[in-house]
């Protein structure tokens, strides 16, 4: 039986909701082939979200349970991913397309001779192919392409898929790992994080993105309130970040992260091309810029003509009358 | 210092990669500078490249399917617009397939860039391969006067010397301004505004609504209700895979009548003639850009000083006679004859005021100045108010009658003139502007 | 240290009109610039590889005339995959001399992402990617901030060993005159190469769904936020 295997995507030890997207997807792949959903997961404690993902349809978790997967290093990652992927002997590797998982997948896919087809929104199997649709030319375009590699490495776009549970009765297979002293690979000095406790800005339903319209703190403090009363994460354009008034891991485009919520603000946002390719698949998009003919208008689902500072206030005043917050 | 180069050229439009090419052919070593990232990247205006200059430019261009032209003119159509009807004068002539082509329409960024390629080509054959250049991305901020003589330029904080300096920079001319050969501030009556935009349609249907095969093409000029009352005109040209349509509208009578040059632009492409022929078309690039009236009293004093040439519109060297614009193809001879002056020059190592004073002489015997000069009436003309309120009406309300067909008795057609005439016009006023219209032509 | 920067060429992407015109990828230009800005304060030099085809030269001319020092052009009209790219960088690399490799860190045309780490695991070296600053310590540790998921990562590494560069590093200089005059006389080696084949294939290209048209909400701001508030519940049912 072919065996489809899911990299488990982590964040602060818990399975990040990709991970269901992309489980979803493949057990439907594998239901075409006759084939099994196997989930590979690397974390010191790895056997914990082992349940969730057979809840999900992952008939065997294979968990690599070393201290050096608590935080990421690429080196024995791909080492790790290499071995299992050579164990089992997959069809394919189905990964969520995490800025971790980008950082192996290239040197995963050399080691292994396997064809890679990152960053996908779209992907299954059609006769002794992969076949899939990815965004290109900063998502102007989307690509049909394929690999008839016997291996092949696919990372999916965040929202590409709905998650859905679909329980068996599966196994945990333990893998034993140690890492190579001899093995190329850079040294972490250490972790700069932007704090914690906020929403997932590539899992949240509601994004608040600000752009260089926003231009003071005043102007944040406005941004974070809407982010706070809409349960929202918060989201940036590469110019506001720039200036320091919201983290990098904030950015969102094609040089930083891809969004697809139900609801994404943009505020002070003019809708370069290049933003635009990080969030044109949310559902509903609503614009508030004081330029009539930025761009970013022809991917407003709602529009507002008019200064973020002068319709922010009312707005949050109105969304919290409305919802009593 | 460096040896000086024979020529530095400032802008990478139309008059300036003309003179480069001409100036590496003829073995000068040369610095062009443009300011934009790309050769063409600044420049949003275009549409019909007219003459034939190009194909001794780029022999045999016509035959090369790369060449960045869209589409070569085969068919032509003058409109005349009211509110709600359009009466055209229509001419196409598969002479007009013969080569070299009399006009070809073009998207700046496109042929620009293509050109500039071309220049490279021939940079690279040239005995200064290594150098002369094409230097992108750079602004021209001076250019160094010594004794009233040209001797080179300054960009942010480098210097380069030349024999001499040829200003190809445009309308919005700076620097021609800066060596003192033009007033600082250009007066209203001689400058124009023009608006554009490109708007995407497929290119089998583009053929099939506008009945071309291969590379052919149509343009379109229109008179009349489109620009709302505001003096001045508007056009439709097809491209490959696109049409560029726009509207050059008089600066000061807008200045006066108040709107904007987008509102503009939305009227005329609301007009429903208008609006059938580019429904389904998506905007792709929006533009405004000063251009020259035409107008010959709107000339730099003088076109040329000690090591200084000014070429393309930067000397305000354009046609807007009716029936086209020609800024492209004026930009393009008045480059090559500077250039020719600048080889000339070099020959005897003289870059004196009265050696380029030469160019001056071969513009004035060339067909640009002689037509600047011939048809200044035609020009006024069309500033004239009767000519895009008046005789649009007549000649709609006269369609109107006369291709009705209403089961009734019907007048003819010369009375329904008269009848059409009396509604929009004084009879006198339209005698003497046709009068008028014959003899400028 | 002899800093190596991978260089593609790549279409405008940012063009309203496709006009057909080719650019350096702006990723790669960010790793000129910090190879440049390293080679400035600690000495060193910089050389550039790119595979493509004749026209590519303008682009090689053009990293030269930001200050790199000498540049390899391998010579192909063959489209190629990131998994090709590889392997021709990885068999120029076995006799090239160098200590950091930079790529950046994808294509501007394709977001593949994947030449460099490829290519770091040919030639078997350390390597970092999505680096947004860079930095030597002594004479071979290079330091990267590479932006992770959650935070970024500072990453010690021991040359010889591969980075991949973000745009957010810095801001790639624009060549000066002088730049663009001094790249012509600089060395640039030619040599044709044939790739192997890829192992991913590109079928066709076609324009996304477009969005349906949006509204506009006109009036004053405490208007214009009441309605947006009643379209959000009501109609897009979103809040
Ligand atoms: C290779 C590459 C990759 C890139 N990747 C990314 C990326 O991942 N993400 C990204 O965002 N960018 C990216 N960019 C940069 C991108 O091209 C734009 O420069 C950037 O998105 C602009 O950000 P902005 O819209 O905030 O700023 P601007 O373009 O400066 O727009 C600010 C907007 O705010 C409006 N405004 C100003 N004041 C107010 C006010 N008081 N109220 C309301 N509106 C106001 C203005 O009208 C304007 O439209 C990339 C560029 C390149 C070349
Ligand atoms: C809407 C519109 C429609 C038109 N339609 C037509 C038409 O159909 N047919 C026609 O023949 N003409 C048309 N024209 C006119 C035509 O575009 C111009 O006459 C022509 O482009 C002039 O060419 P040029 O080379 O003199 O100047 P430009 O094409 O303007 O080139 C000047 C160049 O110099 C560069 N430059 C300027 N200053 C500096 C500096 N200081 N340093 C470095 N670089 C500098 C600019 O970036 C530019 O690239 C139209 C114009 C407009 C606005
Ligand atoms: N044709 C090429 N020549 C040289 N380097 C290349 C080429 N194609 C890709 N690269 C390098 O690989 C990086 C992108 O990888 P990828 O996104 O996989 O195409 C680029 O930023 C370059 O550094």
């Amino acid at each position: 039986m072919k065996t489809l295997l899911v990299v488990a995507a982590l964040q602060d030890g818990r399975l990040k909701r990709s991970t269901f997207e992309v489980i979803a997807r493949t057990r439907e792949v594998a239901r075409e082939i006759g084939g099994d959903v196997a989930a590979v997961v690397l974390h010191p404690a790895a056997r914990d979200v082992a349940p969730e993902l057979m809840a999900h349809g992952a008939s065997r978790v294979h968990v690599v349970e070393d201290p050096v997967f608590d935080r990421h290093l690429n080196g024995p990652v791909v080492d790790a991913l290499a071995a299992v992927i050579s164990e089992i002997g997959p069809r394919l590797v189905v990964a969520p397309s995490t800025e971790s998982f980008k950082d192996v997948m290239g040197a995963l896919a050399a080691r292994l001779g396997a064809g890679a087809l990152p960053d996908v929104s779209e992907f299954g199997l059609e006769g002794d192919q992969v076949v899939a649709v990815r965004p290109v030319m900063a998502a102007k375009m989307m690509a049909r392409v394929s690999s008839a590699e016997p291996l092949v490495i696919v990372s999916v776009r965040s929202g590409s898929y709905e998650a859905s549970r679909s329980a068996v009765e599966g196994e945990v297979v333990p893998v034993s790992f140690s890492t190579r002293a001899d093995a190329p690979c850079p040294v972490l000095r250490d972790i700069l994080t932007a704090g914690g406790g906020e929403v997932d800005l590539s899992e949240a339903r509601v994004v608040v993105a600000a752009g260089r319209g926003v231009r003071d703190e005043a102007g944040r403090d406005l941004v974070l309130e809407l982010a706070r009363i809409t349960g929202a994460a918060i989201g940036a354009s590469r110019a506001v970040v720039e200036t320091g008034l919201f983290p990098a891991t904030a950015q969102i485009g094609q040089t930083g992260k891809v969004v697809s919520p139900d609801l994404y603000f943009a505020i002070g946002i003019s809708g370069a091309i290049q933003h635009v390719a990080g969030m044109v698949n949310s559902r509903v998009i609503v614009a508030i810029n004081k330029d009539p003919d930025a761009p970013i208008f022809e991917y407003a689902t709602y529009g507002i003509v008019g200064d973020a500072f002068k319709v922010l206030p009312p707005l949050i005043a109105a969304i919290k009358a409305q919802e009593g917050r | 210092m460096e040896e000086p180069f024979d020529c530095i050229i400032v802008g990478g439009g139309i008059a300036g990669l003309s003179a480069a090419m001409t100036l590496a052919r003829g073995g000068a070593r040369f610095l062009l500078i443009e300011r934009g990232e790309f050769c063409g990247a600044k420049n949003v205006s275009g549409g019909v490249l007219w003459g034939t200059d190009l194909e001794k430019l780029v022999p045999g261009y016509a035959d090369d399917p790369d060449a960045g032209f869209e589409r070569f003119v085969n068919h032509r159509r003058l409109t005349f617009l009211d509110a709600d009807s359009a009466f055209s004068v229509d001419f196409k002539s598969a002479r007009f397939n013969d080569k070299p082509y009399g006009g070809v329409t073009v998207l700046r960024a496109v042929f620009d860039a293509w050109l500039a390629g071309k220049v490279q080509e021939a940079i690279d054959e040239s005995p200064y391969a290594d150098e002369s250049f094409l230097a992108t991305d750079i602004l021209v901020e001076e250019v160094l006067m010594e004794d009233g003589r040209a001797v080179g330029i300054r960009a942010g904080d480098e210097t380069f010397h030349a024999h001499s300096v040829l200003l190809a920079e445009g309308v919005n001319n700076l620097l021609t301004r800066q060596v003192g050969l033009e007033k600082p501030f250009v007066d209203a009556d001689y400058v124009a505004v023009g608006v554009k935009e490109v708007l995407r349609l497929d290119a089998d249907r583009l053929a099939d609504r506008f009945q071309l095969t291969g590379r052919s093409g149509l343009t379109n000029e229109f008179v009349g209700a489109g620009t709302d009352g505001v003096e001045g005109g508007g056009f439709l040209y097809t491209n490959r895979d696109s049409l560029s349509v726009g509207l050059v509208i008089g600066m000061k009578d807008l200045r006066e009548k108040g709107g904007t040059p987008y509102d503009l632009l939305n009227h005329f492409k609301a007009h429903p003639a208008v609006a059938d022929m580019i429904h389904g078309a998506e905007t792709v690039e929006y533009s405004a850009h000063v251009v020259s009236t035409g107008d010959i009293r709107g000339l730099p004093s003088e076109l040329y000083a000690g090591g200084l040439l000014i070429a393309g519109e930067a000397a305000h060297l354009l046609m807007n006679a009716g029936k086209a614009i020609q800024g492209m193809d004026y930009a393009m001879r008045s480059g090559m004859l500077a250039a020719e002056t600048v080889l000339e020059a070099r020959k005897t190592g003289d870059f004196s005021k009265a050696m380029m004073s030469n160019y001056r002489k071969a513009l004035d015997a060339s067909y640009v100045l002689q037509d600047m000069h011939s048809f200044q009436d035609a020009v006024h003309l069309l500033h004239a108010g009767p000519m895009f309120k008046d005789v649009p009406n007549v000649l709609c309300d006269f369609g109107r009658q006369f291709f009705a067909v209403r089961s009734e008795p019907t007048p003819k057609a010369m009375s329904m003139m008269h009848a059409a005439v009396k509604r929009h016009a004084s009879y006198w006023d339209l005698v003497k502007l046709g009068i008028k219209a014959a003899r400028s032509l | 240290m002899k800093f190596c920067v991978c260089i593609k060429q790549v279409p405008d992407v940012a063009a309203n009109v496709q006009t057909g015109r080719m650019v350096l990828n702006a990723y790669d230009a960010s790793a000129v610039e910090a190879a440049l800005a390293l080679t400035e304060a600690h000495g060193g030099e910089v050389h550039l590889v790119l595979i493509g085809p004749d026209m590519a030269k303008e682009t090689i001319r053009k990293a030269l005339a930001m200050g790199a020092h000498e540049a390899t052009h391998l010579v192909t009209t063959a489209a190629l995959d990131s998994h090709a790219v590889s392997r021709l960088l990885a068999a120029h690399f076995s006799e090239a001399e160098y200590d950091v490799i930079l790529t950046g860190k994808q294509s501007q045309d394709t977001d593949a992402g994947l030449a460099g780490g490829m290519l770091a695991e040919h030639l078997g070296c350390a390597y970092a990617t999505n680096a947004v600053g860079l930095d030597l310590e002594g004479d071979s540790t290079v330091v990267v901030t590479r932006q992770g998921d959650a935070g970024q990562e500072i990453l010690a590494l021991q040359a010889p060993c591969l980075v991949t560069c973000s745009n957010d590093m810095n801001d790639p200089r624009i060549p000066s005159l002088k730049g663009i005059m001094a790249s012509k006389k600089k060395p640039l080696h030619e040599r044709e190469v044939t790739p192997e084949a890829g192992r991913t294939e590109l079928h066709s290209t076609y324009a996304p769904p477009g969005r349906e048209p949006g509204i506009k909400i006109e009036g004053e701001p405490t208007e214009q936020a009441g309605e947006l508030v009643r379209l959000l519940q009501d109609e897009a049912g979103v809040l």
